[in-house]
């Protein structure tokens, strides 16, 4: 079988080429001038020189200044080095390309954008009328459900699960797909028949950009929401509990947290703290996430427990507006942990 | 001195007292640090570290979103994680584990990490407690209860539907979790039966601070046993305005702590029927049962 042509795409400030499909991220033209082109190719890790790791590494990631390795037993191995080339290898032959690009498109590219000096963060960026916000949060905390209740009300999605920010406060188009939990996409309606799952046998569908309204172009970061989860049971009995209902069915904002705070805050979400660290960028990562934690507010984002509430209590907030989800009385924590 | 990197599971079946070991520890070493003064708070003192099926700890170990992974996929990369001397921080080295030492995924290999490990304490109840417990900690009627220590698939968080803060943690049968941790030979074993913790507290605590070598003075642990009484702890827990570890839908996290209530409560053919099933184990670990004609 002759080998697969190359695409272009692009991604997190990186223009890659590579014969893997990744409908994930954006295509380009291959006629466009570009600046040097990221590769993303097979190898053999058995030809990787020997690493000096560093003492953050862990049995499945090697880690030094401008190298990442992965080691996933069953599904294969991956590599970055200098935020120029990403290498890839099979563990046999039962592992299919859905498989690798799954990891090539998320701890790959990071680990890459990372090499090249990018603030790289556990989030999901959202656009309207020409301003993002990011939805700061890890694995779990509902970020790609609450993306789409957000598409569904004129946003267009920049970059999901990471998010590159650039040094002028860009963000930066990265991932253009939603992965949701069957059960997430049940409340929502979608026909999850008809979606394809993240890899086989997972209960975890992907949307792409077709089925998706997507923004190929960066966007200057206007807002940043730092997720939780309001509590489906306080545990408390204070004959307040109707009131409490409706408060836990309403979506609500703290005000913006202090520097530091937030400094923390983007600090915790970094798109893998310990790649930073192993790769020695972590006063890269500092310096980063204090320049915008100066220039962009982070807020608490409490997000009702449960798919139907978060889409209904969108219907009555604006989030390019966090005083429409403030109420006077209230005070939000700004410790209140979504660590 | 060289940075001390050890760390300890303390493993159980559910509602077995692991929580109540685990503030025991918080407590005595509170007690015996710089800061006696005032009381535990529930919900800040408790950073007795991580529990082992954290899916954070794990993605930040294995440097994926574990969401993209399988159970199967999964159970056997989590017995690697972790295994090196940057594990754990100082001050976090006593962890839950709810897990039976392995998986029916886990291709013969501990779901834990053993690299390092000083050891484990492995807490049991008698299983007809267990069952109660269950049923007012899951808002379970106690037949079901009673069906899922009889289950070789028991497992928490076994939904592959949604993604949950931790992963799948496979517990099997009630004595098949017992043995998996008393048989495994990787790890030092210290058994404690929550009967003769509560029964025979200053012995068996004292016992379990000589295994993970914290102070061990008989008035420092009979005053942490004294903090830690139950009514103790329903006290700490009104002063949090309930507790976090406590479940949705659970009216309080820390509820009798007595034993023998399966006895009162369960029917006499519910209480046969984990008499029959879990008979080996029960018989081993002193815990009778009906008679079984």
């Amino acid at each position: 079988m002759p080998a697969a042509s190359p695409g272009i795409y692009q991604a997190l400030g990186m223009h890659l080429e590579t014969t893997l499909v990744l409908p994930e991220l954006i295509q380009s033209a291959p006629s466009v001038e570009h600046e040097p082109l990221v590769e993303v190719v097979e190898a053999d890790h058995q030809q990787w020189p020997e690493l000096q790791a560093s003492p953050h590494s862990t049995p499945t990631l090697q880690l030094a200044p401008q190298e990442w390795r992965l080691e996933l037993e069953g599904i294969g191995w991956f590599r970055a080095t200098s935020g120029e080339r990403l290498e890839w290898q099979r563990w046999d032959d039962s592992v299919s390309d859905r498989d690798i690009r799954t990891f090539v498109a998320t701890s790959g590219l990071g680990a890459l954008a990372i090499q090249r000096g990018a603030l790289v963060l556990h989030g999901t960026a959202l656009e309207r009328d020409g301003e993002a916000i990011l939805l700061l949060g890890h694995p779990v905390a509902g970020k790609s459900t609450l993306a789409w209740c957000l598409l569904q009300h004129g946003w267009r999605l920049l970059s999901s699960e990471l998010v590159a920010v650039s040094p002028d406060g860009l963000v930066l188009p990265g991932m253009h797909q939603l992965k949701l939990w069957h059960d997430a996409a049940v409340a929502l309606k979608l026909n999850w028949k008809q979606l394809p799952p993240v890899r086989k046998g997972l209960k975890r569908y992907a949307l792409h950009a077709h089925d998706l309204d997507c923004l190929p172009q960066a966007a200057p970061l206007r807002l940043i929401y730092a997720l939780n989860h309001a509590k489906a049971d306080s545990g408390q009995e204070d004959g307040a509990e109707v009131e409490d209902a409706k408060e836990k069915m309403s979506l609500k904002a703290s005000h913006n947290f202090s520097q530091t705070t937030s400094l923390m805050r983007l600090r915790n979400n970094a798109f893998q703290a310990r790649v930073y660290r192993g790769m020695d960028a972590e006063a890269q990562l500092f310096m980063q996430a204090a320049a915008l934690a100066r220039t962009v507010p982070v807020h608490a984002l409490i997000v009702p427990d449960g798919v139907k509430e978060m889409a209904e209590s969108l219907k009555k907030v604006d989030l390019m507006r966090p005083e429409s989800m403030q109420q006077p009385t209230e005070v939000i924590e700004e410790g209140a942990s979504n660590a | 001195m060289p940075e001390d990197h050890s760390y300890w599971y303390l493993a159980s079946y559910p509602k077995s007292g692991n929580t109540w070991c685990r503030i025991f520890i918080a407590e005595l070493l509170r007690l015996a640090g710089d800061d006696p003064g005032g009381e535990l708070n529930l919900n800040k003192d408790l950073e007795t570290g991580a529990i082992a099926s954290s899916r954070l700890w794990l993605d930040d170990q294995l440097g994926v979103n574990s969401c993209d992974l399988s159970f199967s996929e999964l159970d056997p990369l989590r017995g690697r994680a972790g295994a090196s001397a940057w594990l754990f921080a100082e001050g976090e080295r006593f962890h839950k584990v709810h897990d039976a030492f392995q998986s029916p995924d886990s291709r013969g290999r501990p779901v834990v990490s053993t690299a390092g490990c000083s050891g484990v304490v492995y807490i049991l109840r008698h299983p007809e407690d267990v069952a109660v417990s269950l049923s007012h900690f899951f808002s379970w009627p106690l037949e079901r209860c009673v069906d899922y220590l009889l289950d070789p698939n028991a497992a928490l968080v076994p939904g592959e539907h949604f993604g949950d803060l931790q992963v799948r943690q496979h517990m099997g049968r009630w004595d098949q979790h017992v043995c998996s941790w008393a048989d495994q030979t990787q790890l030092s074993v210290l058994i404690m039966r929550y009967e003769d913790m509560l029964a025979n507290g200053l012995e068996t605590f004292t016992k379990l601070a000589r295994f993970l070598g914290i102070p061990d003075e008989p008035k420092l642990i009979q005053q942490a046993l004294d903090n830690t009484s139950i009514d103790r702890l329903k006290k700490l827990e009104d002063d949090v305005d309930g507790f976090a570890e406590k479940p949705a839908g659970c009216e309080r996290f820390f509820r009798s702590g007595r034993t023998g209530e399966g006895a009162e409560q369960l029917t006499i053919e519910q209480r046969k029927c984990l008499a029959k099933g879990l008979a080996d184990a029960m018989k081993r670990f002193q815990y009778e049962g009906p008679e079984l004609v």
